[in-house]
């Protein structure tokens, strides 16, 4: 019987209102989500294109924006160890970018060596394999018209030295506001104007089969100066180091934690006013021999109905909205199980605002029908 | 089990310290099946009071209520209303429609309550409003219905579990004279046919004719009854 969809129906402006603020906090939890997951993602996404199994970073370097040298002679201890199999120089700074227009823009040059990982972009010569081209950059698209570079081949100038663009690639939008540019290692000292030998991270990769534990203690006790990190570890340390550290994170959090609250709120008011409206009738089913658990039942399924359709809409609005932010925020990631998960959070939310409701509704005197 | 509903010396009282009302004061009656009692009397002179102690709905101070047999004093809040659900049908004054739900739907609610879904439900609901006359209306909102059809329609929702005990307070107070004379024809023939106790509390003297039994209330206690057994 839908006695709670009818009273909801009965009031359709207040109905209505209830949509929007729900709909309005589903927006915000998603998009907050969103931002925040797609911060965090692109907080290690370099870190996390690699497939090197430990990353070697310089004590107190907590990311991979936060270059610091490490000892290059570290890379033929590491190579000593049994079951390590590899290890690529990674260098990494910032560089001035001479657009064609003689405009200048701080970029981010990354450089390593083959072997970094297949996702890791690299100016290979043909696909993901085979030698490396000199003299060539990769950029990310969603900082193209920025760097204004209109495609592959285009010549370009990085702190003075020639160099052109060997391939726009997708899905390394940076977040620190200068755009990743990246080349071999070779000519990444050259850009950044290194020595010959300097190195800032070594990537390390074993051999299948072998324990990473024992590896990754033996490369500690070899290099006490430095972090011996598995490639997850290196990826949580930038994470929290960019969430949590910057304050970023907690900005987002908040905006997120505000839309529940902004929900919450809606909800139970119009919840609230709903059953107080219908106070009278609930005294009637009590007299008339309804359980508690009736009772509490309808105004649960009133909250419950108003979530599911709330979140319904709001998600149907997000996903455009998250397509739009992304062409101008390109970071924003949202993963499926982020509008999933919200739905979830909203009937949590609706439960949390019928309480009041409920208990109002269920205390309601059964004598006081005779009393009207 | 036999039909039975009485009072055995209840008191009941509204307030504390000075601000005490007694509302009913040392009330002992008995009903009996197939009757139609009236509950008579001034304002304020106990007959709502009266008819929700009889009704389950408040415990007496003192005196027992004793309903289809069980003791009200001692039930907790679920094993009164499972009491009240199985045994009393109840008619207001103000009709007391679910106002978003029609009229076949309002006596759904009564059997939902039971624990009575689906088909049969919806042939009780259909039956209960046919003997009430207003299956004609029974797709309608109470907002399109009129007084005397309100009121046949919360009969029908307070009888479509079949309960032995009907209860009402005042049912005919806010229907015209002709929709009040069907109403009260429509409960005389309730008690009269299954052999329920119906309690219909009224100012109204035209009920006088049709009630088997009257029992007349001043300041709380019974001045006179009609029907006493000697
Ligand atoms: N909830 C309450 N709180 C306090 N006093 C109450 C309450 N309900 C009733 N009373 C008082 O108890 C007395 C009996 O009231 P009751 O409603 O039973 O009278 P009644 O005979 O039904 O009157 P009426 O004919 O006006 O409906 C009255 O004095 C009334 O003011
Ligand atoms: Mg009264």
């Amino acid at each position: 019987m839908g006695l709670a969809w009818r009273n909801l129906c009965h009031e359709r402006t207040r109905f209505a209102v209830t949509l929007c603020g729900i709909s309005f906090a589903v927006l915000l939890m998603v998009l907050q989500g969103s931002l925040l997951t797609g911060f965090m993602r692109s907080a290690s996404r370099v870190i996390d294109a690699s497939d090197a199994e430990f990353w070697i970073v310089a004590k107190g370097v907590a990311c991979f924006e936060c270059a610091t040298p490490v000892p290059a002679r570290f890379r033929e201890i590491a190579l000593g160890i049994p079951g390590v199999i590899a290890v690529e120089r990674v260098v990494a700074g910032a560089a001035v970018w001479k657009k064609p227009s003689g405009k200048s823009q701080l970029v981010y040059v990354v450089g390593t060596e083959h072997g970094a990982g297949r996702e890791f972009p690299l100016p290979y010569l043909s696909g993901s394999e085979g030698p490396l081209k000199p003299e060539m950059v990769m950029l990310d698209e969603s900082n193209a018209e920025l760097l204004e570079v209109s495609g592959a081949g285009i010549g370009v100038e990085i702190n003075r030295r020639q160099a052109s663009v060997a391939e726009v690639i997708s899905d390394f939008g940076s977040f620190i506001g200068q755009p990743y540019m990246f080349t071999t290692y070779r000519d990444a000292v050259q850009y950044l104007g290194l020595s010959g030998e300097d190195v800032h991270f070594l990537a390390v990769h074993a051999s299948t089969g072998s324990s990473l534990a024992r590896i990754q203690s033996e490369l500690q006790s070899r290099m006490p100066e430095v972090n011996v990190w598995r490639r997850e570890e290196f990826a949580w340390e930038a994470q929290t180091y960019w969430t949590m550290l910057t304050g970023a994170g907690s900005a987002i959090l908040t905006a997120a934690f505000l839309g529940f609250v902004v929900g919450t709120v809606v909800v139970s008011q119009t919840i609230y006013a709903t059953t107080m409206e219908n106070l009278e009738e609930f005294a009637t089913l009590k007299a008339m021999g309804a359980s508690r658990f009736y009772i509490q039942r309808i105004v649960l399924t009133q909250a419950w109905i108003s979530g599911s359709i709330g979140a319904l809409i709001g998600v149907s609005i997000t996903i455009p909205l998250v397509r739009l932010v992304k062409q101008s925020i390109a970071w924003v990631y949202m993963p499926w199980w982020m509008p999933v998960s919200m739905v979830a959070v909203t009937l949590g939310m609706c439960s949390l605002a019928a309480i009041v409701s409920v208990r109002k509704a269920v205390s309601v005197e059964p004598a006081r029908v005779f009393r009207a | 089990m036999n039909t039975c509903l009485s009072t055995d010396h209840v008191s009941v009282s509204y307030g504390s310290g000075a601000a005490t009302v007694r509302a009913l004061r040392d009330v002992t009656l008995d009903f009996r099946p197939g009757e139609l009692t009236l509950i008579m009397g001034p304002s304020g002179s106990g007959k709502t009071t009266l008819l929700s102690a009889l009704g389950g709905l408040l415990t007496p101070d003192t005196g027992e209520v004793s309903i289809m047999g069980t003791t009200v004093r001692g039930l907790d809040q679920e094993e009164a209303g499972r009491l009240r659900q199985r045994s009393i049908g109840y008619v207001f004054q103000a009709f007391r429609l679910f106002r978003s739900l029609t009229a076949i739907e309002n006596a759904l609610v009564a059997l939902e309550i039971g624990g009575v879904r689906g088909p049969r439900a919806l042939d009780k609901a259909k039956a209960a409003l046919e003997a009430v006359g207003v299956s004609h209306r029974a797709n309608c909102l109470p907002s399109e219905l009129s007084g005397g059809e309100k009121q046949r329609v919360a009969i029908a929702r307070a009888l479509v579990n079949d309960p032995p005990i009907l209860l009402a307070d005042e049912p005919t107070a806010s229907l015209d004279h002709a929709s009040g004379e069907q109403i009260a024809s429509l409960l005389r023939g309730i008690a009269a046919g299954a052999r329920r106790i119906v309690v219909v509390v009224t100012h109204d003297n035209r009920w006088l004719e049709r009630g088997d039994r009257i029992v007349e209330m001043s300041d709380g206690q019974v001045t006179k009854d009609s029907g006493e057994i000697q």
